[in-house]
C-alpha cells in the first residue's frame, strides 16, 4: 500500500511520457493532478491508520525499505498537498505550451522521486530519490531547452548538486564502515549506546550535511538556486516551496539521532544556516527579476530552517518548512500570475501599479509578502518566532544566533515589502498591453495557498497555547533537551520579534515607496544585484581553471585520437593495396604461384 | 639425362597451358601434363638410382586419378550453374 503512493505519480510519468502527445490539452494536467491527489489521499489515509512500512529484498544487506511515520507522513502531506495545488495551477499556466504533456510527465516524476526520498528508511533508497529530484529539477529547469541560457541554468543546478551528492555518498560510506548498515531505523538503534568513534562519526555527519547544503542551496553551494528561475514558474514554486530544496532540511531532521550526538557539527550547521539566511536576504534587495527576489528569499528562509535544525530544534525546522511551503508557493504562483498578466514580463522595474488590474492576485501577493515578512498572526510569524526562540532555548543555540536571526528578520520584512511595492503599488511602468487576471484554474490554488499562509502557523502556537505539531513529530525525532523560558520571557521575545517584523515591514514600505533612493543604498543594491559577486568568485576560482584544464585534456584527447586515426588510416591503405592482389582470377593466382616457385628455386640456387 | 630434359619441357608446356587456357577442362589437362612430367622424371631417376622412384610415380597416378574425379565433378557442377567453364568468369572471391 505504501509503495502505491510512489507508484501513482510514477504511473503518471510513464503514461504521460509514452502517450502524452496523443492526449488533448487539459487532459495531461488533469491526469497528473489527479494522480498526485490520489497519493495525497492515500498517504493521509495510511497516516490516520498509524503509518506503514514496506520492505523488499534488493541489494544484499540493503533492503529497499520505506517507512511512513509521523515525520515522513508530515513531509508527504506537504509534498503531495502543495504539489497538487501547484499541479492544478500549472494546468492554467502551461496551457498552450508545446511541451504540455512532457511538462506534466516531468512534474509527476518529480513528485514520485520526492516521495521516494521522503519515505525512505535507508540512506541508499533516500539517495535514489535524492538523485531523482536532481534529475527532475534538471529536466524542469531546462524545460524550455531551446534557450541556451536556460539549458545552462539547468546544468548549473545539476552540477552544483553533484558536489553535495558526493558528500552524501561519502557520508553513507563512513556510516556503512562504522555500523555495517544503512537502514535509518537500525542506525538509530545502534547510536543509542555510547558512540564508537566520535570523530569519524562527526565526519560522516558533516559529509551528509554537505549533501544537504548542495540540495538546499546553502552557503557555499547556493549559486544554482537563483539561476533555477529559468524554468516555468510552477517549476520554481514546486522546487522551492514544497519539495527539492527542503530535502536537505528533511535529511538533517531524519538524521537527527545522529546530529543530536554531535554538538560541533550541529553548531556548524547553525552557523552555515545563519550565514545563508543573511546572504539570501541581502542579495534579495538588488534583484530586478520578480522570481529572483523570491528565489533569494528561499535561500534565506532555508538558512532559517538550517539554523533551527542546527541548534537542535528539529521540529521547529520542519514547522518552518510547513509554513514556508504555503507562503513561498503562494509568492511564486502570484508572481506567475503577474508574469501571465503581463505577457511574460519578469522585470519589476517595468511593473508597478498592478493593484487595480489584478483584483485577486494582489491579495495573494500581499498575503504572501506579509507572511514572508513575518506579520504577526500570519503563518510566517509563528514559525520564524519559534526559530528565534529556539536559538535561545535549545542546547546548541546562543545569543549571537538570536541577534543575527533577528536582524535577518528585519531584512526579510523589508525586501518582502520591496517586492510587493514594486510590483503592485506606485505608478504603472511600461505595461505592454492591458493586464488581465489569471483564469480560475490558476486562482483557486492560490486561494487555498493564501488560506494556508494565514492559518498554517496555528498548528504550533507558542507555550501555553496549544501546540499540535511538536508532540506529533516528537516520536520520530531525536530527543534534545530544551529548557523552557518563563512565560513572561517567552512572550517578551514574541512581542519583540513581532515588533521587529512590523518595523521592517513599515520601513520597507515607506522606503521603497519613495521615488529617490539614497546613494549608499544604490551602491549596496548594485552589489546585491550580483549576489555579492559570488558567481564571479566561483568563476574565477573554480569554473575557469577547471574549464582550462578540461580544454587542455580535450586537446590532448583530440591529438591522441588524431594519432590513432592516422595509424588506422595507414593500415587501411596498406590493406587496400594488398587486397588488390586478390583478384579472384584463377590464372593470376597460378602465375603468382609459378613466379613464387621460380623465385624460391632461384633463392635456393643462390 | 635426356629424360629429364623431356620432363622439363613437358612441365613447362603444362605451366604454359595452365596460365594461358581459359577453359577449365584444358587447364585440367595442362595440370595432368605437369603431373606426367613429374612422373617421367621420377621414372628416369628410378632407372638411374633404384626402384623407389617408380613407387612414387604410381602414387602420383593414383592421386591424379582421384583429383580428376573430384575436379571433373566440380566442373560439371559449375557448368550446370553457369553454362560455362571459363575460369575467368569465376572471380567472385576477389578481395
Amino acid at each position: 500500500m505504501l509503495l502505491l503512493t510512489i507508484l501513482f505519480p510514477l504511473l503518471g510519468f510513464a503514461l504521460l511520457g509514452l502517450f502524452g502527445k496523443k492526449l488533448k490539452e487539459p487532459l495531461p494536467g488533469v491526469l497528473a493532478s489527479a494522480l498526485v491527489l490520489a497519493s495525497f489521499l492515500l498517504g493521509v489515509g495510511l497516516l490516520a491508520q498509524g503509518g506503514g512500512r514496506f520492505q523488499a529484498e534488493w541489494l544484499p544487506g540493503i533492503p529497499f525499505s520505506l517507512v511512513l511515520d509521523n515525520l515522513s507522513g508530515f513531509m508527504l502531506i506537504i509534498v503531495t498537498g502543495v504539489g497538487f495545488l501547484i499541479h492544478v495551477y500549472a494546468i492554467g499556466y502551461m496551457a498552450g505550451d508545446a511541451g504540455n504533456s512532457r511538462f506534466f510527465a516531468y512534474f509527476n516524476f518529480f513528485i514520485a522521486m520526492m516521495l521516494t526520498l521522503v519515505l525512505a528508511d535507508s540512506y541508499p533508497v533516500m539517495f535514489i530519490g535524492w538523485e531523482g529530484v536532481g534529475l527532475a529539477s534538471f529536466l524542469l529547469i531546462g524545460f524550455w531547452y531551446q534557450n541556451a541560457q536556460y539549458a545552462d541554468s539547468a546544468r548549473k543546478a545539476f552540477i552544483v548538486n553533484r558536489i553535495g551528492d558526493l558528500g552524501f555518498l561519502l557520508g553513507m560510506a563512513i556510516l556503512w564502515a562504522l555500523y555495517g548498515t544503512l537502514s535509518i531505523s537500525e542506525l538509530k538503534e545502534a547510536l543509542e549506546g555510547p558512540l564508537k568513534n566520535p570523530s569519524l562519526l562527526a565526519l560522516a555527519g558533516l559529509l551528509l550535511f554537505l549533501g544537504a547544503v548542495g540540495k538546499s542551496a546553502q552557503v557555499p553551494l547556493m549559486v544554482w538556486l537563483p539561476d533555477a528561475m529559468a524554468g516555468p514558474t510552477p517549476v520554481s514554486a514546486l522546487i522551492h516551496a514544497a519539495t527539492m530544496v527542503t530535502a536537505g532540511v528533511y535529511l538533517i531532521a531524519r538524521s537527527s539521532f545522529l546530529y543530536a550526538n554531535l554538538p560541533d557539527v550541529s553548531y556548524t550547521i547553525a552557523v552555515i544556516g545563519l550565514l545563508t539566511a543573511a546572504y539570501g536576504a541581502l542579495s534579495a534587495f538588488g534583484q530586478n527579476d520578480i522570481k529572483r527576489i523570491v528565489a533569494y528569499s528561499t535561500i534565506s528562509q532555508l538558512g532559517y530552517m538550517f539554523l533551527a535544525a542546527g541548534v537542535g530544534a528539529y521540529w521547529v525546522a520542519l514547522f518552518h518548512v510547513f509554513t514556508h511551503a504555503f507562503f513561498k508557493a503562494l509568492l511564486f504562483l502570484a508572481s506567475g500570475s503577474v508574469i501571465h498578466a503581463l505577457g511574460g514580463e519578469q522585470d519589476v522595474r517595468k511593473m508597478g501599479g498592478l493593484w487595480k488590474h489584478l483584483p485577486y492576485t494582489r491579495w495573494h501577493g500581499l498575503i504572501g509578502a506579509l507572511a514572508l515578512g513575518g506579520l504577526p498572526l500570519l503563518s510566517g510569524f509563528w514559525s520564524k518566532d519559534a526559530i528565534l526562540t529556539a536559538t535561545l532555548t535549545y542546547p546548541f543555540g546562543s545569543l549571537g544566533f538570536y541577534l543575527g536571526a533577528l536582524l535577518v528578520a528585519v531584512l526579510t520584512a523589508m525586501y518582502a515589502m520591496r517586492w510587493f511595492v514594486l510590483v503592485f503599488l506606485g505608478e504603472e511602468r511600461g505595461h505592454h498591453h492591458h493586464p488581465h487576471e489569471a483564469p480560475a484554474v490558476m486562482l483557486w490554488p492560490n486561494h487555498l495557498l493564501a488560506l494556508g499562509s494565514v492559518l498554517a502557523g496555528y498548528l504550533a502556537l507558542p507555550h501555553p497555547l496549544p501546540n499540535l505539531l511538536e508532540p506529533f513529530l516528537k516520536p520520530a525525532l531525536a530527543e534534545v533537551e530544551a529548557h523552557h523560558p518563563s512565560l513572561g520571557a517567552e512572550w517578551g521575545l514574541i512581542a519583540l520579534s513581532g515588533a521587529v517584523a512590523l518595523l521592517g515591514l513599515w520601513v520597507g514600505y515607506t522606503f521603497f515607496q519613495r521615488k529617490a533612493l539614497p546613494a549608499w543604498y544604490l551602491a549596496f543594491e548594485a552589489w546585491s544585484r550580483e549576489g555579492f559577486y559570488m558567481d564571479r568568485v566561483y568563476n574565477a576560482l573554480l569554473v575557469n581553471p577547471l574549464k582550462a584544464l578540461a580544454e587542455a585534456l580535450f586537446y590532448g584527447d583530440g591529438s591522441l585520437l588524431r594519432g590513432y586515426f592516422g595509424l588506422g588510416g595507414t593500415v587501411r591503405t596498406l590493406g587496400q593495396g594488398i587486397a588488390r592482389l586478390q583478384t579472384g582470377y584463377l590464372r593470376v593466382y597460378a602465375l603468382l604461384f609459378v613466379l613464387g616457385v621460380l623465385v624460391l628455386l632461384g633463392v635456393m640456387r643462390w | 639425362m635426356s629424360y629429364l630434359f623431356a620432363s622439363a619441357l613437358l612441365f613447362a608446356l603444362g605451366v604454359y597451358g595452365v596460365l594461358t587456357r581459359r577453359t577449365a577442362i584444358l587447364v585440367f589437362l595442362s595440370i595432368e601434363l605437369m603431373l606426367n612430367a613429374a612422373n617421367l622424371s621420377l621414372v628416369g631417376f628410378a632407372r638411374a638410382f633404384g626402384l623407389e622412384g617408380q613407387v612414387a610415380a604410381l602414387m602420383v597416378i593414383a592421386i591424379a586419378a582421384a583429383e580428376v574425379a573430384v575436379g571433373l565433378g566440380l566442373i560439371v557442377a559449375i557448368f550446370r550453374q553457369r553454362e560455362s567453364t571459363a575460369v575467368d568468369d569465376l572471380s567472385e572471391l576477389r578481395g
